[in-house]
């Protein structure tokens, strides 16, 4: 799916990440852990092609995007990738069915497919009958829950995720873990940032994150430490 | 397009009052912008319909004008008349004046007065005496207050004057008030029409001309014989007046009157503009967070600054059309007072309408711009 050569960031003098190396597979789940401030969102926005400044080399299906133009980049953020920000990044003026109809307004399909395909996504996150509802008017498993129906309304090969049951309890981060390995079990490669192990579990494979540089295990982790 | 016309009416709905006020230039600027040309449309269209039904086309009218300072009484006489008529083109000629009363001569013993006379009108109030419409060669008068203090002390009622070497009754004492003109005195219509009408001197001659007789060469022509044959040529002098012309300097000076209200209209606007351009500023600023989302979920930096760009646009083309409605109600009010029938033309709306879009296109531009060219990462950071 993707493969990372020596990436680097900075912001000024102030180092972020460096000489990372990461490659994900097809079909794989795999988890970032890390503290607070150790580079997690910096590195999956470079992933998501949200930030294009950064040094190294980034292969998505083997194909560089570095030097592609806004009108390229922004097509394959709208049919290829699906994003879960951290607490949600939900519009609250709208209702949910708005909010989930967000990334198909930019993409060239018929109305009546538009909308056959939002009906298809909120069924399967369990929101039937809360379309006209505003996020204000959720709780935050079900506002999660719209956030990720908008990442995976264009049915993308890859879903990015950015601590998406950061600001749940345990029993609803489960349901919204069973969202994410039902997707996966679908096809659809997932990243995700989580500082919560258990949540971790449930991906294929975890990786680490210390002051801007990327572990394969928790063993090297404390060797660094 | 309906659906992107849809999110920008939604997110305008947002902030109604704010935005209502921005609007509010608008409103002002668009209904001024409609008051004016429904005002100019309507003048010029009484203006081109009056002339048509006074005929103008088939008619030369020459006018005498005095060059004496002491005498300005003249102009064409009978003569001069069968002269024009037999210039070639010309139909018939009829004399006329522009001067309404004739000259006389009144006497009372001893004193002799000049003054100006005139046919009794419908409705008069006499200070004095009792009004009545004289009927047939009746020889009753009605002298105004100043001219009877000059002929007699007092009782002027029912005395004889000779005006012109005829006796008259006076019947009754008119006042003449600062702001009116009245002539010094009045005689009935018989009276006046056998008497006096012809010494009013015929100061025009309309040439009534064949359909598509060139009227120039024919007023050239009939001002050049009237320079070798007129009976008064040594006293006056001929020229050609021309009505088309007078008009033409009046909607001149109506188009100067258009294009100021115009220009206070367009300064209006401009400010209603800057108005716009910092609403949309705020909205963009407001936004970062919609922006970001949209652009992580596909949006192009186009499909940004045309999203803002029709917003900009849409609220001011609901501006434009409260605009037009308030012109609506306006120029219905204008035209209880105007002496013409003011008009709203489809040329007024459509003008209207384009200057709404146009207003939210160039104000709208750099606000949007300024959407669409955010970095994405610092948008994404946005609660
Ligand atoms: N615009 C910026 N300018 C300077 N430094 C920045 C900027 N954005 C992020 N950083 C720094 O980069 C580092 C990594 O930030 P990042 O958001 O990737 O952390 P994170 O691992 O996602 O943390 P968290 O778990 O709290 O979300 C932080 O130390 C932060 O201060
Ligand atoms: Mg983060």
């Amino acid at each position: 799916m993707l493969k990372v050569t020596d990436i680097g960031k900075t912001y000024g003098k102030f180092t972020v990440l460096q000489n990372i190396d990461l490659e994900v597979a097809d079909g794989e789940f795999l988890a970032i852990m890390g503290p607070s401030g150790s580079g997690k969102s910096t590195l999956i926005n470079i992933l998501g092609l949200l930030d294009q400044s950064y040094t190294g080399e980034y292969l998505l299906e083997s194909k560089s995007y570095k030097d592609v133009n806004d009108n390229e980049l922004s097509q394959i953020r709208g049919d290829q990738l699906g994003f879960v920000f951290q607490n949600f990044k939900l519009l609250t003026t709208y209702n949910v069915y708005e909010n989930i109809e967000i990334p198909l307004i930019y993409s060239k399909k018929k109305q009546s497919k538009k909308h056959e395909m939002v009906e298809d996504v909120i069924e399967k996150v369990g929101l039937t009958g809360k379309e006209k509802n505003r996020p204000a008017e959720l709780s935050g498993g079900q506002q999660q829950r719209v956030a990720i129906a908008r990442a995976i309304v264009n049915r993308p090969k890859l879903i990015i995720a950015d601590e998406p049951t950061g600001a749940l309890d345990s029993k609803t981060s489960k349901e919204i873990m069973e969202i994410f390995t039902k997707l996966n079990q679908a096809g659809t490669t997932i990243i995700m940032v989580t500082h919560d192990s258990e949540v971790a579990n449930y991906a294929m494979r975890t990786v680490y994150i210390r002051d801007g540089r990327l572990y394969n295990d928790e063993k090297s982790v404390k060797n660094h430490d | 397009m309906t659906d992107k016309i849809m999110i920008a009416l939604k997110s305008i709905g947002k902030n109604k009052n704010r935005n209502f006020l921005t609007m509010l230039g608008i409103i002002i600027g668009i209904a001024s912008v409609i008051c004016i040309l429904a005002i100019g449309d309507g003048f010029t269209h009484t203006v081109t319909k009056g002339m048509g039904s006074h005929d103008t086309r088939n008619k030369v009218t020459l006018q005498w004008e005095s060059t004496s300072d002491y005498n300005t009484d003249g102009g064409f006489t009978a003569n001069d008349a069968s002269v024009l008529s037999k210039v070639p083109g010309v139909d018939r000629v009829k004399l006329a004046s522009s001067i309404v009363e004739a000259g006389a001569k009144v006497q009372y013993k001893t004193k002799n007065i000049s003054i100006g006379l005139n046919k009794q009108p419908k409705h008069l109030k006499l200070v004095k005496g009792t009004y009545f419409n004289m009927t047939g060669s009746s020889n009753g008068v009605y002298i105004s207050e100043d001219l009877a203090h000059k002929l007699f002390k007092e009782n002027a009622i029912n005395r004889l004057i000779s005006i012109d070497g005829t006796v008259f009754v006076v019947q009754g004492i008119y006042h003449i008030g600062d702001m009116n003109y009245r002539p010094d005195a009045y005689v009935s219509k018989q009276v006046f029409k056998d008497l006096f009408a012809n010494q009013i001197s015929k100061d025009q001659a309309k040439l009534y001309v064949q359909p598509n007789a060139n009227k120039k060469q024919i007023g050239r022509t009939a001002v050049k014989r009237m320079k070798k044959m007129g009976e008064q040529k040594n006293i006056g002098k001929y020229s050609v007046s021309n009505p088309d012309a007078i008009s033409k300097q009046f909607t001149r000076v109506l188009n100067d009157i258009t294009y100021f209200i115009a220009f206070i209209a367009g300064i209006s606007l401009l400010i209603a503009g800057i108005g716009v351009m910092n609403v949309m500023y705020i909205t963009v600023s407001e936004r970062r967070k919609e922006i970001g989302i949209r652009r992580a979920f596909g949006a192009t930096s186009g499909d940004i600054r045309n999203q803002f760009l029709i917003e900009s646009v849409v609220l001011c083309v609901i501006g434009g059309i409260i605009g037009i409605i308030l012109g609506y109600i306006l120029v219905a009010i204008i035209n209880a007072f105007l002496p013409f029938k003011a008009v709203i033309t489809a040329y007024a709306l459509i003008l209207s309408l384009s200057v709404s879009t146009a207003v939210g296109l160039i104000f709208g531009f750099i606000p949007s711009n300024k959407a669409a060219k955010s970095e994405l990462v610092g948008l994404l950071k946005e609660e």
